[in-house]
């Protein structure tokens, strides 16, 4: 197995709700609490949950663009948590994003040319007489024609519009990049272009992803391992293949009985996960999900469970998951 | 369905085109459209972005800008032709007859008043008998039956904690509540029929496995039509009885939700399945080239022929007509005209 790329330990992003009159916190938006994951040179790591997890906050505390409250990030090994905004720069060409709404993302006052242009001059390597070249290597990157440089975004789709966030996001020759939900608005033609394109850039550039979705059926097609969050933690990590036929936690068991699938022969989809999502501010004990889950006992309550590992980069945080397992409890209903 | 067949529909589109004047000519958002709806039954809209779909729905109850659209065809809905009527009486029709629910529920909900004020007012308007009969049987003043009324609507959508929920602002629930609450409201004045404009594609999906369970049970029970509005072929698979497929301002393909997803005819309809994401697959998606045509000035003939595989010369030139129009499964495209002709 390749070396780990980023490396998170135990992180939390606590951010403030309530102030008193001296500006001191007495309540914390628990976004992401205690999370640790490793993601691997060259894979692409797949971040599903609910809205509210904590998932696009997780992106952005490892991409510093979120207040980290403790915990350690490291990138390439080395440890970046503690540099501050001048200190982080050099690391910045290396570490990207990708965000959802791609209109809402690109400046419209701007040329593509400029919008890439200013994502190249973050790189001091490259001259400014090369700007113009290596835009036109980044659009043919990304499939569109070089002559679009001189348009504005508003004069694309949506699609070609993702294209661009893509191709800036490439301007820099980043190692890793952070999808956060960058295909969510878009139809599922253009989606599945977008995606195509995603998985052929990654083989050719080695390209490390993060692709933070809440669609858990594109997962598959694009990532290596996934992560499944839930109200701030991480419950389990497995290989892409294996998590949604053989799911080891039942958060995630239910998440997949909710998605609709389109084939009306498979009609007794859609199980019905009971509860709300719990509150940030004062999230449950114990382990975070047991006041949803239908197998929780007296010591899912109180205990916290430890991330057990089943493989190597495979592991679940649950107390019962080897005798659920072993009982069937987790196996997919609707293959039966 | 023959049974469904035989049924005198409730609602029916015929021929509806609607087209708005702009800077730049008369685009023509919807051309002939042509559906029915049959009471009880879920009929799906699917297709992609900007294909009219939620025009589509709009237009039956007129809430589309009205000064620059113009429309034609007919809607009839119990016996009238929506088109036809004005302002002051389609009044009567919304809300009561066909009632609608949108993509966001939160913003869909007055911000400054509470839950409990904006279903009370509800309640006044429809179920005045329901109320004098409280009233009656149990000796309480109107408020009170007013508020039992609403917790008990409440709770049939699956809400808990109603006397809370009564009390509090739009922007104090999360979105599966707001959602159920809207569907409560929708459902007041029993309505003939339910148009659901993408009501769930802003929820999870577990809240979404909710609400579209609950929205089923309602129609099965209560003999509501559903028209479902949506981009997400998943949906249109599990809860709807029949399928309709759009593409740029057409019904391009419209069947039985098994016959749609199992033998597509249409090859935009082939397209759209193959480009699904699904659980257990690996292989690179396939997609349908090219882009949505531009309305204000689209494709001559079928619409969809410069994006299409099989297109054939009469493509360019000729509008498709539905084959098969009113049986169970018909369909707009060259391919199976040629065919039927010989």
């Amino acid at each position: 197995m390749p070396g780990a790329l980023i490396n998170i330990e135990n992180i939390k992003t606590y951010f403030p709700q309530k102030k008193t009159m001296t500006g001191k916190v007495t309540a914390w938006i628990r976004a992401v609490d205690g999370v640790t994951l490793k993601i691997f040179t060259g894979e692409c790591l797949g971040l599903v949950g609910e809205s509210g997890c904590g998932k696009s906050t997780l992106g952005r505390t490892i991409l510093k663009l979120a207040p980290l409250k403790s915990g350690n990030i490291r990138f390439n090994g080395k440890e970046i948590q503690h540099l501050d905004d001048r200190g982080f720069q050099p690391f910045r060409p290396k570490m990207q994003m990708v965000f959802q709404d791609p209109r809402a993302s690109l400046n419209p006052k701007m040329t593509v040319l400029q919008i890439l242009s200013e994502a190249l001059a973050i790189c001091p390597e490259i001259d400014k007489k090369q700007y113009a070249q290596r835009a036109t290597e980044l659009m043919n990157m990304v499939d569109l024609r070089p002559e679009h440089l001189f348009r504005y975004p508003h004069e694309f789709s949506g699609g070609q519009q993702q294209r661009i966030c893509i191709a800036r996001a490439l301007a820099t020759q980043p190692e890793f990049l952070v999808f956060d939900e960058a295909t969510s608005a878009l139809d599922v033609s253009v989606q599945a272009q977008i995606i195509n394109l995603m998985a052929d850039l990654q083989k050719r550039l080695n390209l490390t992803y993060l692709f933070i979705s809440h669609d858990l059926s594109i997962m598959e097609h694009i990532c290596q391992r996934v992560a499944v969050m839930y109200a701030g933690r991480v419950m389990e990590i497995q290989d892409a293949d294996a998590l949604f036929a053989s799911p080891r936690h039942p958060y995630t068991k239910a998440l997949r009985d909710a998605v609709p699938i389109a084939d009306p022969t498979k009609k007794d989809g859609m199980a019905i996960l009971k509860g709300e999502v719990p509150s940030l501010l004062n999230p449950p004990g114990g382990c975070r999900f047991h006041p949803r889950c239908p197998h929780a006992t007296h010591r899912c309550k109180n205990e916290v469970p430890e991330a057990d590992l089943v493989k190597s980069g495979n592991w679940v945080c649950c107390h019962y998951h080897k005798t659920l397992w072993k009982k069937g409890f987790l196996e997919n209903e609707r293959n039966k | 369905m023959s049974s469904k067949t035989q049924q005198e529909p409730i609602l029916s589109v015929q021929d509806l085109t609607v087209s708005f004047e702009g800077s730049r000519g008369v685009v023509r958002i919807l051309e002939g459209i042509d559906f029915t709806l049959y009471p009880g039954e879920v009929l799906a809209l699917v297709g992609e972005t900007g294909c009219g779909k939620s025009v589509t729905a709009k237009s039956l109850l007129d809430l589309i800008p009205q000064l620059s659209r113009q429309r034609t065809g007919r809607v009839s809905f119990d016996g009238t032709d929506l088109l036809k009527l004005s302002n002051r009486e389609l009044i009567r029709v919304r809300g009561r007859s066909i009632a609608m629910i949108f993509q966001n529920p939160q913003s869909s909900i007055n911000p400054v008043f509470t839950l409990g004020e904006q279903i009370f007012r509800l309640i006044r308007m429809y179920l005045q008998d329901a109320i004098d009969q409280i009233c009656k049987q149990q000796n309480l003043k109107q408020k009170t039956a007013i508020g039992l009324i609403a917790k008990e609507k409440l709770v049939e959508v699956g809400l808990t904690e109603t006397d809370r929920l009564l009390k509090s602002y739009a922007h104090e629930v999360s979105g599966g509540m707001a959602q159920r609450y809207k569907i409560a409201l929708a459902l007041l004045s029993s309505p003939e029929i339910l148009i659901a404009d993408e009501a769930t594609s802003a929820l999870d999906v577990t809240v979404q496995a909710h609400i579209l369970k609950l929205l089923k049970k309602m129609s099965q029970k209560t003999g509501t039509a559903i028209l479902f509005i949506t981009h997400d072929l998943g949906i249109a698979a599990q809860i709807c009885d029949r399928v309709a497929v759009m593409y740029s301002g057409r019904i391009v393909e419209i069947g039985n939700t098994m016959d749609i997803f199992q033998k597509p005819l249409h090859p935009y309809t082939r397209g759209l399945l193959e480009a699904v994401p699904r659980l257990g697959e690996k292989d690179p998606l396939r997609f349908i080239s090219g882009m949505i045509p531009d309305l204000s000035n689209p494709p001559q003939g079928c619409r969809f022929h410069p994006r299409c595989d099989h297109r054939m010369a009469i493509c360019r030139t000729q509008k498709p007509i539905y084959k098969n129009k009113n049986g169970d499964h018909a369909v707009a495209c060259h391919l199976y005209n040629a065919k039927a002709a010989g």
